[in-house]
């Protein structure tokens, strides 16, 4: 799948609540074929202050259209969730690695948290698209139940996709962490094993530690907790960083990470942003 | 309309067009194959070899500030040996000129690294980034000093047989005694500015925005203080080019530091901006001298012209 710099136009902005803006945008054909964890760089056409673009996971594509989640937090994603339709805004990518291919058999436990949504937003599309809708689980978890950008949770009620939500202030789902939520799900199957299956899922009581995955993204202590959590029954996690990034490209350097081994960086741009959770961070 | 030549000629090579892209913002050329034609480009400058690898600072690395952005990369690179064998062969038929920027923290290193990116084809010239501590010294930056900067050109000239640019830095006193010092000890041109040292401060979590707190400020924000130091310098009849360097985004950009006296010039942040920033940065300085001075029979003509 080969990079590419284009313009495109935003054709719908659509306010989220709590911050977060879900835009759309047209003339995307390049970012078609993208895998979900993959992002790109986007910029709007507004002179040369903020001077960086800024570095979106691909929420949606397909055809000619992409969507991204902005959640605003600066000048440069607040004038991005500001931006009117019509506008054009620049966009390089599909970049970096995205989630690796389920093998035969594997389901996929898809931890976000917040805004980490769109890249497991688009892994649970892509799943099922390919018939895997119950291979695949998304559990979610935000500080409070308007956080949990319900309009984009309901597009993947349709598919059947499990989904279980967990809010710190318990005014959605289960009060708690989503890490809580990932203890329990994984802490279940091998109750589920002896006890023949638990409703909702009935590939659950086959699962074993080799056929499932961890795919997360979230703010980092959410996902340094999952790494332990997966560490703890023995299961493979796959996490999608973020970093703050100039060039998307591999070629500023910017976007450093520690690895796991030595005293080497790794780059969430061009070795990432999906690391295995036990290559990074000591 | 006269048939303008955007052709300039400048310490012994000739280079389709004034405008490079400029270290650390390029990588080794090959990240932006495909998205920028480097063969419209007039050249570009590799990211800072050095004789070892160097695995960079902690992050956070980079942080926008008011039209611009300060970095903390700490210099991470392959090291001569994985340049030579890894990153070379691209650059070798890249289709434009290339400046290998290099570095070191002791002036056997420079020397060391000069010799050892001499000799191959693919290396038009060498620019030696002089803004890094002298670890025999104290630390204090080689390129801050005019003694200390001549002895270690004087050094990195007599170790080869490239053209060697030198790349100062604008955080000092006086640029023009430290320019003076490097010509003076066979420097082929003069590139300026390196980035000006900053600091960001995130006040709502308290804390430097950088791992290292301190980085370097480029982008628009310093083109003004890279055209006061073009323009010093240049005026300083130093006999050698300028590679004028300091926020560029346009071609008009472009005419303003070569009419301060810059011979050629580099394109730095804008790579971020969008990747093909210098391929377009060339193409507009053509339209802009076309419209803006069309007597012009070569865009060299620019250079030095301010009224």
């Amino acid at each position: 799948m080969d990079r590419d710099f284009f313009t495109a136009r935003l054709v719908e902005t659509r306010a989220m609540g709590s911050g977060y803006a879900l835009l759309r945008l047209q003339g995307c054909g390049p970012l078609s074929g993208a895998r979900a964890g993959q992002f790109v760089m986007l910029r709007g056409d507004w002179g040369r202050d903020p001077i960086l673009p800024r570095a979106y996971s691909i929420l949606s594509c397909g055809g000619d259209e992409a969507r991204f989640l902005v959640q605003q937090v600066g000048r440069g994603s607040g004038l991005l969730a500001r931006a009117t339709p019509g506008a054009p805004l620049t966009v390089l990518g599909p970049l970096g690695n995205g989630f690796p291919e389920p093998g035969p058999g594997q389901s996929d436990l898809l931890v976000a948290g917040g805004c980490g949504l769109p890249p497991l937003h688009l892994a649970a599309s892509q799943a099922a698209e390919a018939g895997r809708a119950s291979r695949v689980e998304l559990l979610l978890g935000a500080r409070t139940a308007d956080q949990l950008l319900p309009s984009l949770l309901d597009e993947l009620r349709e598919p059947e996709i499990a989904i279980q939500l967990a809010t710190e202030d318990g005014s959605a789902g289960q009060r708690g962490l989503v890490t809580d939520l990932l203890e329990r799900r994984l802490g279940e199957t091998d109750t589920a094993r002896e006890a023949g299956g638990l409703p909702g899922s009935a590939g659950r009581a086959r699962e074993t530690s080799t056929t499932r995955r961890i795919l997360a993204c979230g703010p980092p202590a959410m996902l340094r907790a999952v790494r332990e959590v997966a560490r703890r029954h023995d299961t493979r996690c796959f996490l999608s960083l973020e970093a703050e990034m100039a060039c998307g490209l591999g070629a500023c350097l910017g976007c450093a990470v520690q690895a796991r081994r030595g005293s080497q960086y790794l780059h969430v741009c061009a070795d990432g942003p999906v690391f295995d959770g036990e290559d990074v961070w000591p | 309309m006269s048939v303008l030549s955007m052709e300039i000629s400048a310490m012994g090579l000739t280079f389709t067009n004034p405008v490079l892209c400029a270290s650390g913002t390029f990588g080794y050329g090959r990240e932006f194959s495909g998205l920028c034609d480097l063969s419209r480009l007039g050249g570009l400058v590799t990211k800072g070899v050095s004789l070892e690898p160097r695995a960079g600072n902690p992050p956070p690395r980079v942080c926008e500030t008011a039209s611009g952005m300060l970095n903390s990369i700490g210099l991470e690179n392959v090291g001569l040996r994985a340049f030579v064998a890894d990153k070379l062969p691209f650059l070798r038929d890249c289709g434009t000129r290339v400046l290998v920027n290099f570095f070191g923290e002791t002036a056997d290193d420079y020397v060391r690294c000069a010799e050892g990116l001499s000799g191959h084809r693919g290396v038009d010239g060498l620019e030696a980034n002089i803004s890094c501590p002298n670890v025999e010294a104290g630390g204090i930056e080689f390129g801050v000093e005019p003694q200390m900067a001549g002895a270690l050109v004087q050094r990195v000239c007599g170790a080869t047989d490239l053209p060697v640019v030198v790349k100062l830095t604008p955080n000092v006193t006086d640029i023009v005694p430290i320019a003076r010092a490097c010509v003076q000890a066979g420097a082929a041109g003069l590139s300026l500015i390196n980035t000006l040292k900053g600091m960001a401060v995130d006040a709502r979590a308290g804390r430097p925005r950088l791992g290292r707190r301190f980085g370097g400020l480029s982008g628009p924000a310093i083109k003004p203080v890279a055209l006061r130091l073009v323009w010093q310098v240049a005026q300083a009849g130093l006999g050698v080019p300028i590679l004028g360097i300091g926020g560029i985004c346009s071609g008009e950009d472009v005419a303003e530091l070569m009419l301060a006296g810059a011979t050629l010039v580099q394109v730095g942040t804008a790579n971020f901006l969008r990747p093909d920033a210098g391929q377009q940065v060339a193409e507009e300085l053509e339209r802009f001298c076309q419209r803006y001075h069309p007597a012009l029979r070569s865009v060299g003509e620019l250079t030095g012209g301010l009224a």
